[in-house]
């Protein structure tokens, strides 16, 4: 590895690096993203490297681990290049198959394809999955080609080059206009635009300035920025690069969460290699640029993600916010100009800077332009990441891409923007998904996270949630989001009790006004978000809450378990999972829930065999009429 | 006692062994935390050559107490040569964390995870030393430990479990896992059972949301987990 000294250099390594590896050449790639490795990808890679050595083909077949392919419902997930056959669930049992039969005679393991589940038709590319053909991956795309530990391969891709440009062709004040004319809007929440973000900090008094890149991604449920920073972190050292040279900083801080160890490993490898390549350092790539990175690890505090806070976290202070008279671009990290912009946003940079921004705006909606990546979690089919170009409707990402609600249940609501955002219902299906338009119904963008759900969620419960967990998080440093959220969760915690009245509801939207007007960050002007669109779209479920009922069976306190004699099959399944042998029965006679002992843990409902369906919640409806005990079971069938 | 001053480690320390300390430091030219780790390091030595326990004087007396309280913190009842060998050879840890920062105060978050990723918690020591080493007075070290969720400031059990209640394990019934979990190992979130074999603690999302609900014990991750499956699960770590 020898320090590159122009753009010309970066070509030749790029070239020599390719003409070593043959594009023919046959390639594993093993996804080994968070979600893999949870479902053991690790085990699966050391089986094809088994299998490899013991069929004598290691020398001929290449084997890589990348970051998240998106799909983490079907993990661990293996792919084979060139065809693009893509394998799902992949076991270590079936590395024989794999290699034996796909490698060596280019036959497709069946099993192991996508089926889809409605037609029930086979689909072994990629490409053709729907979960995939309906996205449009420009930043995700390279995840999956690349081992995140290897700079050679993003180099291979055309990793750097953007750099090269910039330092060679552009001055500060073009890739800064290039920016603004891209209309890229920070991918964190905010949406702030992005140049003029750029442009405040370059134009800010002072010698010394920095930029920031944030992956203190504490929105539960959003997960891209961590994919992103484990999968492919060169591309976001990329872009971090790019955007100090254009204002004028020479030092960078990445902020990732100490919660993601593998984020924070493959990020200290991949500074470590760019500055042997001399993408880091000084006179970066001939220029008289120079730049370095230090990485800080968040000790987990969800209001360190609001930018003054991290700030000063990376001071080495406690992360609470401060007023913003002065914005951080004007005065940051030590008061001095400091620009912070989220993982997707510094990823998406050299992306502009390559195709240019007249392609960039060739893509999404009027405001908002470019591509988003979303979490799709919760009650889908096809959870996982996708990225789509903004403007698609919630009805096309859910469906065909998310493959729809799984068991046939009913379509409930979608929560986007992680604590900050709402809760949007049925009727908005068809809402194009940009910046505004979620604004608009009252919810927002925030990072990311598009959890669905059913009818089986209860939309009083969720908000509770939220505002347990953001007063969990809140600073405490303003009245308002400090006192002011402890009393909604006082309401909301006697809400799904039973226990509140229609009093409350109008306290609650008192509240929720005065916090949004009041407090002094973001985490407390947007935490009513969550109660606020519930109130506004599920009304009725707060009042059947107010009169004791639960409609989605969710809420401990309003809920009772029984069995449905008619249905009983006797099979004791229950009376053994019951933690508090609250369930009475033997063999043949019909098995009974002591109301008295119930601790409502749902473990009776959960194991009840779908077939049986004996265990029953109940909640404000009358209960199936109670048997002596002794009754006999009626067989079924 | 009003005269004793907490200085060093929890070594209480009269104004007269202050100024004998200050003038030691003054001969020697070293720094009062080396000479503290010196006069532990001489602790050890002496007991090691098996001379018998009388004490030295009166801060090294201290010394002992506090390897000794260290010992009680984990609770386990050791001797005391190795507690005290255990003590030193922490501070000597911590020592090469602060100077892989080069004593740079604005790293103290970076330096208490790097302890916590060796030690797995943060005895009050600990703290201390580092106070003394970056001259951040112990306040401000509280307040940081107290505000991050990251921080143990208590001993933690041999297994850690985890239950994600991030919004996608919530909507697929997290908190139903969660007391499940508590049920089972019967001890409330947050807690650590009497054997110290495990703590359970919720978490607000871990990333990986496709597989909730999750449940993760030490790094193994178990997804999409069956409410009756817990049990099973747990009873492996036993």
């Amino acid at each position: 590895m020898a320090i590159l000294k122009t753009a010309s250099e970066l070509g030749e390594l790029r070239g020599k690096i390719l003409s070593e590896r043959e594009s023919a050449r046959p390639c594993l790639t093993v996804c080994s993203g968070t979600g893999c490795h949870a479902v053991g990808c690790e085990r699966v890679s050391a089986a094809l490297q088994d299998e490899l050595i013991k069929q004598k083909l290691n020398k001929d077949v290449d084997l890589r681990r990348t970051g998240c392919h998106g799909f983490c419902e079907k993990g661990p997930i293996v792919m084979i290049r060139p065809n693009e056959i893509c394998y799902l669930r992949v076991r270590p049992e079936d590395a024989s198959d794999i290699v034996s039969q796909t490698i060596k005679e280019g036959r497709i393991v069946d099993r192991l394809i996508y089926k889809d589940p409605i037609t029930g038709a086979k689909i072994a590319h990629e490409s053709d999955i729907p979960f995939y053909k309906n996205q449009k991956r420009i930043i995700l795309d390279n995840n999956r080609k690349i081992d995140p530990m290897s700079i050679e391969d993003y180099i291979a891709l055309g990793g750097y080059s953007a750099l090269a440009k910039v330092l060679s062709t552009f001055t500060p004040q073009q890739v800064l206009d290039e920016i603004k004319k891209s209309n890229l809007r920070g991918r964190g929440g905010g949406g702030f635009p992005t140049g003029i973000k750029w442009e405040t900090t370059r134009n800010a008094p002072g010698d010394l300035k920095y930029v920031i890149v944030n992956c203190d991604e504490g929105d539960p449920g959003a997960y891209m920025d961590r994919s992103l920073m484990e999968g492919n972190p060169h591309l976001i050292i990329e872009g971090l690069i790019i955007g100090a040279y254009t204002i004028g900083s020479h030092e960078g801080f990445i902020y990732v969460r100490q919660e993601y160890p593998l984020a924070v490993k493959n990020t200290e490898i991949a500074i470590e290699q760019a500055g042997k390549y001399g993408f880091l350092g000084e006179n970066i790539l001939g220029s008289a640029f120079n730049f370095k990175i230090k990485i800080h690890r968040g000790a987990g505090a969800f209001v360190s993600g609001e930018s003054s806070a991290l700030m000063s976290a990376i001071e080495g202070k406690v992360g609470e916010p401060r007023p913003k008279y002065v914005h951080t671009s004007v005065k940051g990290i030590w008061d001095r100009p400091s620009n912070l912009n989220n993982v997707e946003t510094w990823a998406t940079v050299p992306l502009i800077i390559n195709n240019g921004s007249d392609w960039f705006n060739k893509i999404g909606t009027e405001g908002s332009k470019g591509t988003k990546i979303f979490s799709l979690v919760g009650k889908v089919n096809n959870t996982g990441l996708v990225e789509v170009p903004m403007g698609m409707t919630i009805r096309e990402i859910v469906y065909k891409i998310g493959g729809g609600i799984p068991n046939g249940k009913k379509f409930k609501a979608v929560q986007t923007g992680g604590p900050s955002g709402g809760c949007i219902p049925e009727k908005f299906l068809d809402l194009p998904v940009d910046f505004d338009a979620l604004t608009k119904v009252g919810s927002m963008m925030g990072s990311g996270g598009l959890i669905v759900m059913d009818e089986d969620n209860c939309m009083v419960d969720t908000a509770r949630y939220f505002a347990n967990f953001l007063a969990d998080e809140s600073c405490g440093k303003c009245t308002p989001c400090r006192e002011g959220l402890r009393q909604i969760c006082k309401i909301m915690n006697a809400l799904v009790a039973g226990k509140a009245t229609k009093d409350d509801l109008e306290s609650l939207q008192d509240l929720c006004e005065v916090l949004r007007d009041a407090s002094l960050c973001m985490l407390g002007q947007s935490a009513p978000n969550p109660v606020l669109s519930t109130l506004t779209y599920f009304r009725d479920e707060y009042d059947a809450h107010i009169k004791g009922v639960c409609p989605a069976k969710v809420c401990k306190a309003l809920v009772t378990y029984h069995i449905d004699p008619e249905k009983c099959q006797a099979c004791g399944l229950c009376l053994k999972n019951c933690p508090v042998e609250a369930i009475s029965g033997e063999k043949g006679i019909v098995h009974i829930i002591d109301q008295e002992k119930c601790i409502k843990c749902d473990s009776c409902y959960d194991i009840c065999p779908d077939k049986f369906g004996a265990v029953i919640k109940i909640s404000g409806e009358k209960a199936p009429p109670i048997v002596p005990p002794g009754t006999k079971m009626k067989r079924k069938g | 006692m009003e005269k004793n001053k907490s200085k060093y480690v929890g070594v209480r320390i009269t104004d007269e062994q202050a100024s004998i300390l200050s003038r030691l430091q003054e001969d020697s030219k070293l720094s009062k935390t080396e000479i503290l780790l010196k006069g532990l390091t001489f602790l050890d030595e002496f007991y090691s050559l098996g001379l018998d326990n009388r004490p030295l004087n009166d801060e090294l007396n201290a010394l002992e107490s506090e390897a000794l309280h260290y010992a009680a913190e984990l609770k386990r009842v050791r001797k005391r040569e190795e507690a005290i060998r255990d003590l030193i050879q922490q501070l000597h840890h911590i020592d090469r964390i602060v100077d892989k920062y080069h004593c740079d105060r604005s790293a103290l978050i970076q330096i208490l995870l790097d302890i916590q990723a060796e030690n797995y918690w943060l005895p009050r020591h600990a703290l201390m030393w580092v106070s003394e080493r970056l001259g951040v007075p112990m306040s401000q070290i509280r307040q940081i430990t107290t505000f991050y969720k990251t921080f143990y400031l208590k001993p933690r059990g041999e297994h850690l479990v985890r239950v994600c209640l991030g919004t996608a394990c919530h909507v697929r019934g997290g908190p139903r896992i969660l007391e499940r979990a508590e049920n089972v190992l019967g001890i409330k979130v947050g807690e650590t059972t009497e054997d110290m074999k495990f703590t359970l603690e919720s978490v607000n999302c871990l990333g990986c949301c496709a597989l909730g609900p999750v449940m993760v014990v030490d790094e193994e991750y178990h997804g999409n987990l069956a409410i009756s499956k817990v049990e099973k699960v747990l009873s492996k770590y036993t």
